[in-house]
């Protein structure tokens, strides 16, 4: 399918036609997307692409990456919704990585804020065509027709005609300018319970995820990654490993020194993954570990803890902090700390590649097929539009996937050896070979008056930065990076935020929620022990906060956190907890992040050490819903990775080298810790943003605002029960 | 005469490695790929089948114990994907990235084998070695129940 050159002012274009078929490609202005901050390019266009077969059958492609949070069956349904298609006669593909998908690269929680508009016109324009399709049929005005469900029907005679009778005769017919879109309270599948498209497809064991991919002549491989970032290969004797039968080659993966290239390795191929993972434990490696062979993350931590205990390096500075601190009734002070994490999705990095003289393609679990390409392209000096990649169904990404590194060494392996190569990551290797979430400290002092008003807020951070992936040498998080704490929506006359040192011993990159987790968790953490000393009841107090900003661009976003801190004080019987057995306690957040507001109401039951989450009551506002359970999931999911980071997940570096390797010594969270969780929409006409991430945030510090009203102890360190690796 | 198992009601001659893990053995020769890599270890439960009907975890379970073993994986779990721990998986939308709900409905659906209507708590043990990074615990449990229940009808 080929596409021509898109015009700035036009809006679509039909193409190449193969089967009789109507083929869009919809393109928006790229100056569209630059006015919303989104693109940097003014001249890249924006394309959404639907099929429709002359039998009917309708084909959208999600150019979003799919790891299980829904966008290929959100995004395609909008563009459903606005073509009046019958979202049964619906095939959803996820796009190959290409740029007339648009940006592909999902993280950020970005896709639904950036391509909801662009699908819903996509859907808009096909249903301008088909009904001007029907009006030229029965040679009457295309306001005398009208689209549902599959069908264009006539107003004056009440004739019908199917979409796949008009396929073809819609390719043909002009483009709209300025496709009409529909009303709200008009939407079929937009904003309801839509279930997914390929939950079908998963219960039989047929969804096709990175790890599952074949193709003929294909081989396997296992890697061992040099346990240090920066080390190198000393030696390897290949002897024990090269003599199993199966066995074919070892290869050595020196490091490729690019923000998402391999860290180095040894890999070796055989007929079958068993056999590679066998063999890889035959090597006799050396490795020369560097400069970081002496990282220790609990030295480390205590590091961080000094660095933001003392006066740091400015970030950003209001009012004057010293003269509130010398006025002050109150000071309180307190430091959080957070460990490094590492996603752990059930599906390890895996990825198929095959590099031949003339191409190279790929199959991988990815979150940005484009890295990919610019990171082959560089490797095998090609140009990056030469890299095919198909985009496969991640098993669990939550940030770790968007970095190649592992589709980098398929690539190494399998031009070294010629063959197609699948090479999956033993749990092992995926977890001592992260791009993992910062280890963190931060430092708060604040001032209170007679009143309990806060006057004054020092915030110090020190964190090694996912800055430092793409410059090594940073010595700090920049005042960019402290941009959340700058802006948090607490009011606060008098505020400095401080930059801590914190050099990077390892490779840092997003995890889901990213910054926000411990941000989200010394903020609202903090506000509880305020409150507490300020001898006030925590929701009034943090109301309080928030009443407190006078920030004109900011009122909008304080009101909407205070509403949904008010609704889930209100579902949780926040106002009676008073009546809770002894040892129960509700505890209460809100963050705002990635553009969106999560709120939090977490009821436990403390015995000794022993921490029971209850239930927890979540309210979410992320503008326009799309699908109600889809952010449902969404809010479920983001409950138990942040008890997992919360209570028990930690990497723990000693001598420069992950320790943690498996499950068992990264508790995540299982069955039996699974409160009752209820999920509470808010439901607006603002515009969309997204929920992958900000629920993750305000979960650590509900919780540990719990167990202080519940048990009287606070815990102001993540994980807050480390296991002894 | 090499020796055979049973998969999902049919014949497979062992012509691998006996060391082979059944979850290579079925992943790599066979290419049913339902059956899902998790940990390697025992730790994860992605990698469930059942063996004479029992939930085994096939990452580390060798071919060469299987052999004239009945073996189903979730290809084979029921004819028409309608089994009823797949419906009331379709009915809860319980699946996010869907990797770990091969193993979580096999284990499943073993633990209805013997325990027609399970308590909260023994599907919290039963479903404890399972692990769902996306966390779909609390839809998996209502799935569960709801699938005993019509199972009970159903006698
Ligand atoms: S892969 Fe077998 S239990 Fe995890
Ligand atoms: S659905 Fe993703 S791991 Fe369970």
């Amino acid at each position: 399918m080929s596409i021509s050159t898109l015009s700035r002012r036009n809006f679509l274009k039909t193409a190449g036609v193969a089967t009789g078929g109507l083929v869009l490609s919809v393109a928006l202005p790229g100056n569209a997307l630059a006015e919303k901050g989104i693109m940097k390019d003014a001249n890249t266009t924006l394309n959404a692409f639907i099929h429709l077969d002359d039998n009917g059958d309708t084909t959208i492609y999600c150019g979003r990456c799919e790891m299980g949070q829904g966008i290929s069956t959100a995004l395609p349904s909008a563009v459903a919704d606005e073509m009046e298609a019958d979202w049964q006669r619906v095939t959803v593909k996820q796009a190959d990585g290409d740029e007339k998908f648009g940006p592909q690269a999902t993280g950020g929680s970005a896709s639904i804020r950036v391509m909801f508009q662009p699908m819903r016109e996509a859907g808009a324009t096909a249903k301008a065509m088909l009904i001007a399709a029907a009006a030229k049929v029965w040679k009457t005005s295309a306001e005398n027709c009208y689209a549902e469900k599959h069908f264009v029907f006539n107003k004056i005679n009440q004739q019908k005609l199917g979409y796949g009778e008009l396929a073809s005769i819609a390719a043909n017919m002009p483009i709209p300018e300025k496709p009409i879109l529909k009303k709200k309270k008009d939407f079929n599948y937009i904003g309801t319970d839509l279930p997914r498209h390929d939950q079908g497809e998963v219960v039989v064991g047929k969804r096709v995820y990175g790890v599952d991919t074949k193709v003929p002549g294909l081989k396997y491989a296992a890697i061992i990654h040099c346990p240090v970032l920066g080390g190198s290969l000393k030696s390897v004797d290949k002897a024990d490993a090269l003599n199993m039968k199966g066995v074919s080659n070892v290869v050595v993966i020196p490091r490729f020194d690019i923000p998402f290239g391999s860290i180095g390795g040894v890999a070796v191929v055989a007929d079958n993954s068993w056999t590679a993972q066998q063999a890889v434990k035959k090597l006799k490696i050396e490795w020369n570990l560097g400069d970081n062979a002496s990282y220790d993350t609990q030295a480390y931590k205590k590091q961080l803890v000094a660095n933001v205990e003392k006066p740091a390096t400015l970030a950003a500075e209001r009012g004057n902090i010293e003269s509130a601190f010398n006025a002050a009734k109150h000071k309180v002070s307190a430091t959080y700390t957070g460990g490094h994490l590492s996603h752990a999705p059930m599906e390890p990095n895996a990825s198929v590649v095959w590099v031949q003289k003339n191409s190279c393609e790929v199959w991988a679990s990815t979150q940005s097929p484009a890295d990919i390409q610019k990171v082959l392209g560089q490797y095998l000096k090609r140009e990056p539009k030469d890299i095919v990649v198909h985009v496969a169904m991640a098993g669990g990404a939550f940030g770790r996937k968007f970095k190649c590194d592992y589709v980098h060494e398929a690539a190494v392996i399998s031009q070294e050896t010629g063959a197609p190569i699948q090479l999956i990551w033993s749990r092992e290797e995926d977890m001592r070979t992260g791009y993992y979430h910062s280890i963190n400290a931060q430092h708060i002092e604040a001032s209170m008056d007679e009143n309990g008003k806060v006057t004054g807020w020092l915030h110090r951070a020190a964190f090694p930065s996912i800055g430092t992936l793409f410059n090594p040498s940073l010595v700090r998080s920049s005042a960019q990076t402290l941009g959340d704490i700058t802006n948090h929506l607490f009011g606060i006359e008098n505020f400095r935020a401080e930059s801590g040192d914190a050099k990077a011993h390892t490779r840092i990159g997003w995890y889901r929620a990213v910054y926000a987790i411990f941000y989200g968790f010394a903020f609202s953490t903090f506000a509880d022990e305020l409150a507490h000393k300020a001898k006030k009841d925590s929701l009034t107090f943090v109301t309080q906060l928030f009443d407190n900003n006078k920030n004109k661009d900011q009122q909008e976003q304080v009101q909407r956190a205070k509403k949904l801190l008010a609704t889930v004080a209100k579902k949780s019987a926040w106002h009676q907890r008073a009546k809770l057995p002894k040892g129960q306690g509700i505890g209460l957040a809100v963050h705002y992040s990635f553009q969106s507001f999560v709120a939090m109401a977490v009821h436990v039951e403390v015995n000794g050490d022993d921490i029971k989450v209850l239930h927890v009551d979540c309210a979410i506002d992320c503008g326009q819903i799309l699908n109600t359970d889809g952010a449902t999931a969404q809010m479920e999911g983001a409950v138990v990775m942040g008890m997992s980071l919360a209570l028990s997940t930690e990497i723990t570096f000693r001598e420069g080298a992950v320790v943690n390797s498996n499950f068992h010594n990264y508790p995540v969270m299982r069955i039996s810790d699974m409160p009752n969780v209820r999920v509470h929409i808010t439901d607006s006409d603002e515009s969309p943003t997204g929920l992958g991430e900000p629920g993750v945030a305000p979960f650590a510090p509900a919780l540990s605002n719990a167990v202080f009203a519940a048990s009287g102890k606070r815990y102001r360190d993540l994980p807050f029960k480390p296991m002894a690796v | 005469m090499k020796q055979s198992m049973m998969i999902n009601g049919k014949e497979h001659k062992i012509d691998v490695d006996g060391d082979m893990p059944l979850l290579w053995f079925l992943r790599d020769r066979l290419e049913f790929t339902g059956t899902k890599f998790g940990c390697g270890s025992g730790l994860c439960g992605a990698c469930t089948v059942h063996v004479n009907g029992q939930a085994v975890r096939s990452c580390v379970t060798s071919v060469s114990n299987l052999v004239d073993k009945e073996i189903t994986t979730i290809e084979g779990l029921s004819e028409h994907g309608d089994h009823p721990l797949q419906k009331a998986w379709l009915n809860n939308n319980v699946p996010q990235c869907g990797y770990c709900q091969a193993g979580q409905i096999m284990n499943a659906a073993s633990l209805l084998a013997v325990n027609a209507s399970p308590s909260e708590d023994e599907i919290d043990t039963a479903m404890q070695g399972n692990i769902c990074r996306c966390g779909t615990y609390q839809r998996i449990k209502k799935a569960i129940v709801e699938a005993a229940d019509t199972l009970s009808k159903e006698v």
